[in-house]
């Protein structure tokens, strides 16, 4: 308990510290990307807290993030002068008790019925506020908020503090859940729920703890979410972009801890920030779609357990057929991003990477460690200018590495592996 | 009607919601069955299958453009490439998650992300436009046509009924896959096989059958059917990419309804739903149509989360 009251401590002061800093650069478009990348970092904490702790997959981030919204468009159409701290604390109260009611439903059953029931309760929820004309209806509603704060300036700054208010308080709760008799119990849940129950481990009451802070907290993310644009619409407050981010962040950080959802956030957000000023935003959600493939792949622990150095030692690369199917899909947005202008396209560095360090495994893998020589040479001429045959020839160059990577079998003796290879 | 205020009954409008019902079920059917072997058999959740449904759509609808041959037909001929696909995926699975029993958490977020790799993929290559295609039965009704010259045809005719080819040809072609698939599970040493996997793995060893190989086919199969459900619903109606999450709630819902692992209980579980989300449709609007399955969905895991056919 103390210690929490530390770490609360300590995270109140680095995000004023933080607060202090983005006001000395005063910049606006700082504050407007900046809280959704704070935004971020409490939906994906309070996905952890679900799914990373129990082990339970929620595919509804996206309608506890609006079920917040919406209750704040709903106070505000009754009674629009209430402050949005208490909006947070209601949305918070209607999301944590929807999550109970979702998993007193469906958490008796086997894991995989609460992960299709919250992908279902999106879509339920969605038709419900676009046939609800009194909140909008699917022409959305508009919320007039004010320009500025007394005591803190701008409006947007104002949302951005509470929004860093909020990341303190998640990050608070998901540290304390993880070193308290709840976290253990959890994390028993996890990792064999029989087990928990045989030693007598209440795990349907945790399990329910566990939806109900988590819907709680994402309730307390959307709550803000009218103000921020002024105009909310089943849409927006329902996109999927919610719910593919915040179980894309935590698995890319990592998560078993509060940190990897913190820094897959941080991560994820600010790198979706620079490809939305790109020409084509919806390479974005390609991106963290693949992104969630290679990881739950190559590494299943995600970044922190890359710097932990838990690496399983599992030979990832020993499959071919895992092999292919990365090797493949890595390709697609480097396809996609091609046409662009070469500095739109910073985020292709990540994938000729990918496809590297896969050349780079799997060549290791059938003792062949030049494999990793062709896509250094198709990244090379796929990123230098040039004529537009060049990219033939990378493309040639990654078609030859992903059949020499299948062709090439471990354990041959060499000129004979060649041989065959053709 | 999509005021939302309640519709007179009478009794033409009745029986035509019913008979559009059953015929959008049986087309439901279609795309649950892939859900069905796969998850009710092989307990691989596989939610990424509506993403392959609407992959089936866009190939039919390539080839049908591209060549002018019909979009189902089309989709029979691309049977193979998405049993290759199925095989490849589930080989992906178990090398990376089943194996070691991380399919909980993994294998989910793993479908997940090759659903929106699919999705967007298809955003990127054709954008969010309908695309349609054009095939002799799309357009007439039943009883304008040559068939409904037929005096059988004329007497279900006089009676108020008409149905339209559109929905007509994909009903029919998805019972026939119906009854292929049930005939193959239940007549021939590999379906049976597959029947097993579901419930003895070990026995199945014992039989000298690898579970692992068993698996592959069953949801290479079940990846297959995603390209004759997708050719069912370009022919239904136009598609754009991102439809297929509307999907997923509803093949679920079906396939918890029906009970896991039961082809008959898909069956009756999306002839069900096709009703009701039909008489929805006619009597409140459209609009409300999508919240009718996930009612079903929560419902029956209430009451009875067996499903109706269930073990």
């Amino acid at each position: 308990m103390r210690s929490s009251i530390v770490f609360f401590l300590i995270c109140a002061v680095i995000g004023a510290v933080v607060f202090g800093i983005a006001r000395l650069i005063d910049n606006d478009y700082l504050f407007f990307a900046g809280y959704v990348v704070l935004q971020y970092i409490v939906l994906a904490t309070a996905w952890n807290i679900l799914g990373g702790y129990t082990g339970y997959v929620n595919f509804g981030s996206a309608a506890f993030f609006a079920l917040g919204a919406y209750a704040s468009v709903f106070l505000y159409k009754i009674y629009p002068p209430l402050p949005i701290p208490a909006l947070i604390l209601i949305g918070a109260v209607i999301s944590g008790i929807v999550g109970l009611g979702m998993g007193y439903l469906t958490l008796r059953l086997r894991g995989a019925f609460f992960a299709i029931a919250t992908l279902a309760l999106a879509v339920v929820l969605q038709t419900l506020i676009t046939n609800w004309t009194y909140l909008g209806g699917a022409r959305g509603a508009y919320v007039i908020r004010p320009i500025d704060v007394p005591l803190i300036g701008p409006y947007m700054q104002y949302l951005c503090l509470l929004m860093l208010g909020l990341v303190v308080i998640a990050l608070t709760v998901a540290r304390s859940i993880e070193r308290s008799r709840l976290g253990l119990g959890f994390a028993a849940i996890r990792d064999d729920e029989l087990a928990a129950e045989a030693s007598g481990v209440p795990t349907l009451k945790l399990k329910l703890i566990a939806t109900t802070i988590s819907g709680a907290i994402m309730g307390m993310a959307g709550a803000p979410f009218p103000y921020y644009l002024g105009y909310v619409q089943p849409q927006s407050a329902f996109a999927f972009d919610y719910a593919v981010n915040s179980i894309a962040m935590p698995m890319i950080g990592g998560t078993t801890s509060w940190v990897g959802p913190l820094i897959g956030a941080i991560l994820l957000g600010s790198l979706q920030q620079v490809a939305n000023v790109t020409p084509l935003a919806q390479v974005n959600l390609l991106i963290v779609g693949l992104l969630i493939v290679d990881c739950v792949i190559i590494a299943p622990n995600g970044i922190l357990g890359l710097v932990q150095r838990r690496r399983t030692a599992r030979p990832f690369a020993a499959d071919p057929a895992v092999f292919a199917l990365l090797f493949a899909v890595n390709v697609i947005p480097i396809y996609f991003l091609h046409e662009l202008e070469l500095s739109q396209r910073t985020l292709e560095v990540i994938f000729w990477a990918i496809l590297i360090f896969l050349a780079f495994a799997r060549g290791r893998l059938v003792g062949h460690p030049w494999l990793v020589a062709l896509p250094i040479a198709a990244a090379v001429l796929g990123v230098v200018p040039g004529p537009s045959w060049l990219w033939l020839v990378a493309a040639f160059a990654l078609t030859v590495a992903l059949v020499l990577g299948l062709a090439l079998r471990p354990g041959a003796p060499e000129p004979l592996a060649q041989g065959k290879a053709r | 009607m999509g005021q939302g205020g309640v519709v007179e009954f009478s009794y033409d409008l009745v029986v035509n919601a019913l008979i559009a019902g059953l015929l959008l079920g049986a087309f439901y059917a279609a795309v649950t069955v892939g859900v069905s072997i796969s998850f009710g058999m092989l307990d691989i959740v596989n939610i990424a299958h509506p993403a392959f449904v609407i992959l089936g759509s866009y190939i039919a609808y390539i080839a049908s453009r591209l060549t002018g041959i019909d979009p189902i037909l089309a989709s029979i001929v691309m049977l193979p490439a998405f049993y290759a696909l199925g095989a490849l995926v589930y080989q992906v699975y178990y090398a990376s998650f089943e194996r070691y029993g991380q399919e909980a958490l993994r294998g989910l977020a793993f479908f997940f992300g090759l659903l929106f790799v699919t999705e967007v993929s298809l955003v990127l290559l054709f954008g969010v436009d309908y695309r349609y295609v054009e095939a002799a039965y799309i357009g007439p009704n039943l009883c304008s046509t040559e068939i409904g010259k037929f005096a059988v045809i004329q007497a279900v005719c006089s009676l108020g009924i008409d149905m339209p080819l559109r929905m007509l040809v994909p009903a029919l072609v998805a019972l026939a896959l119906f009854a292929a698939l049930q005939l193959f599970l239940s007549g021939t040493f590999l379906g049976r096989a597959i029947m097993a996997v579901a419930q003895d793995q070990l026995a199945l060893r014992l039989m000298a059958a690898s579970p692992t190989r068993i698996k592959r086919i069953a949801f290479a199969i079940s990846i297959a059917t995603a390209s004759i459900a997708g050719a069912l619903l370009i022919v239904i109606q136009p598609v754009e990419p991102s439809i297929g999450r509307e999907y997923i709630g509803r093949v679920f819902a079906i396939c918890v309804l029906g009970g896991l692992g039961s082809l008959t209980g898909t069956l009756i579980g999306a002839l069900l739903l096709g009703i009701v989300e039909s008489f929805t449709a006619t009597f409140y609007g459209p609009s409300w149509a999508p919240a009718v399955a996930f009612g079903f969905l929560l419902l029956t895991l209430a009451v009875r989360p067996a499903g109706l056919f269930g073990r």
